[in-house]
Order: structure tokens, then sequence, then C-alpha cells
């Protein structure tokens, strides 16, 4: 049910390569996430500085590592985030968490923690309501795996 | 595996219009099914899935949650104080079990 790294790595005919090597090069990472995206989705996403997600560099253990997420909206019926998914592409599993948002009603921020197995990029991706993709990803170190 | 346990920290008043603060968490080990026990058998997954939080019956602020999502899931998420009511929390777990909270709110 659900997304592996390895369906990801089946589905993704072009650029096999390019998945499984991320490299702490943020503009890589980038290019490298944007291809998740587009595997995962069917769909572009952009790269969008309204969206923070924001993570600890280094954390000792990656059984809880904490994480905020929010995005600038204003949060109206024109104008509003759908909901945010957050992906950690070195886990085993790569779905983290959808967070769903309501305009009027809900701020598009939430905090929370997540397992994380491997230093890697972790990704968010925001669907507004116009259905436009935007994207960010953080590094995070951890020193242990948090799957395990 | 002890009684998952529900637990929320949220104002009993607010100002209509007004930014208001959510924390919850639930007591659950988030069992991510890649584990082995002993004798070398996958220990079957059993997570919190959903997590919805309705504000008088109208769902304001939702998560579907994967594998990553830590032990004893915590949220913090803001919502806006809009008439008086009741705030529910519900948390489903795999295999159906479903764990529920409510929290009275006056809106002056």
């Amino acid at each position: 049910m659900s997304l592996t790294r390895r369906d990801v790595l089946i589905a993704g005919s072009v650029g096999l390569a390019g998945v499984a090597l991320f490299s702490p090069r943020s503009a890589r990472a980038n290019d490298e996430a944007l291809d998740l995206v587009q595997q995962l989705t069917g769909r572009t996403a952009t790269v969008s500085d309204r969206l923070h997600l924001i993570m600890p560099t280094d954390f000792p253990t990656g059984y809880t590592v904490p994480m905020s997420l929010d995005i600038d909206s204003p949060m109206t019926e024109a104008d509003h985030v759908r909901q945010m998914r957050v992906f950690a592409p070195r886990n085993p599993l790569i779905e983290v968490a959808s967070f769903h948002f309501v305009p009027q009603r809900s701020l598009p921020r939430v905090s929370t923690r997540i397992r994380l197995a491997k230093p890697q990029h972790v990704v968010a991706v925001a669907e507004m309501n116009d259905g436009i993709l935007l994207m960010t990803t953080t590094w995070v170190r951890v020193a242990t795996d948090g799957c395990a | 595996m002890t009684t998952p346990t529900p637990r929320v920290i949220v104002p009993n008043t607010a100002a209509k219009g007004e930014i208001f603060q959510v924390k919850t968490i639930i007591s659950h080990e988030m069992e991510t099914g890649l584990r082995h026990d002993d004798q070398g058998n996958v220990i079957p997954r059993k997570i919190i899935n959903k997590f919805v939080c309705s504000y008088n019956e109208t769902v304001v602020f939702s998560v579907d949650l994967h594998e990553a999502i830590s032990a004893n899931p915590f949220f913090e998420f803001s919502l806006r104080a809009t008439e008086s009511g009741r705030l529910d929390f519900v948390w489903e777990e795999d295999g159906g079990a479903v764990y529920m909270l409510s929290h009275q709110f006056t809106v002056g």
C-alpha cells in the first residue's frame, strides 16, 4: 500500500541513478526532489521560498526528529493551501504524512516528530487550491537509524 | 502494548477571530511493520493512520500518517476561533480502533 523506494526506482524510467544518489548539495537535491515529486504525483512542482520546512541540521536520534512546516498563504477561499505532504526519500518507506488545512479555519502550519533512517534531504510539497505544487527541501543528518 | 491514551492542550476560551494553538498527543508505539521479533517473524504494522480535528462537526485540520511519524504521535497546529462549541479529536488505528477526545470551547 505504501510507496517504497524500490517502487519509485522502478517507476522512474529516466534518471534511475538520480534518486538513489542524494547529495548534500542543495541545488542538486532540489533537482532530485523535483524528479521524485514528478514520479509520485505525475505533476511538476516549483521550488518555492514561501514554504518553510524547519528541522535540525544535526540530530542524535532518527526516532524522533522535530519537524515544523508552514507556508505563506492568506488562507482565503480564493487563495489557500489544500494540503502539505512530507517525504523522506532515503527511508525504507518514503511517505511521512499529509496535512490538510481549511481556508478561514486553520493556519497553514504544523509541528510534529518524524523518523529518519539515515542522513537525507527531507522534502515538503504544498498543493495549492489552484493545483500548483510548491516544494522545498531541508538537509538533516541523523546519527542513528530511526526506522530499524 | 499499553492502551493508547490521547491528550490535548487547548485553551478554554478565545476572542472571536483569534488564532489559538492546539497541541495533541496519543501514546502509541506506531509499529512500522519493518521490525522482526526474536524468531525472525515480521511484527505486523500497527500505526495511527489518521488524525482528524473537527470544530462543531466541521473538519478544520486532519493528517494522514504513515510509518515515518514517530511513536507517540504529536501534532501542534493553529485554528481560528469562530464560535463557541465543541472541538472533537479522533485518532484512527490500523485494524479499525478509534480513540476520541472532546473539548468544550467558549468564544467570548
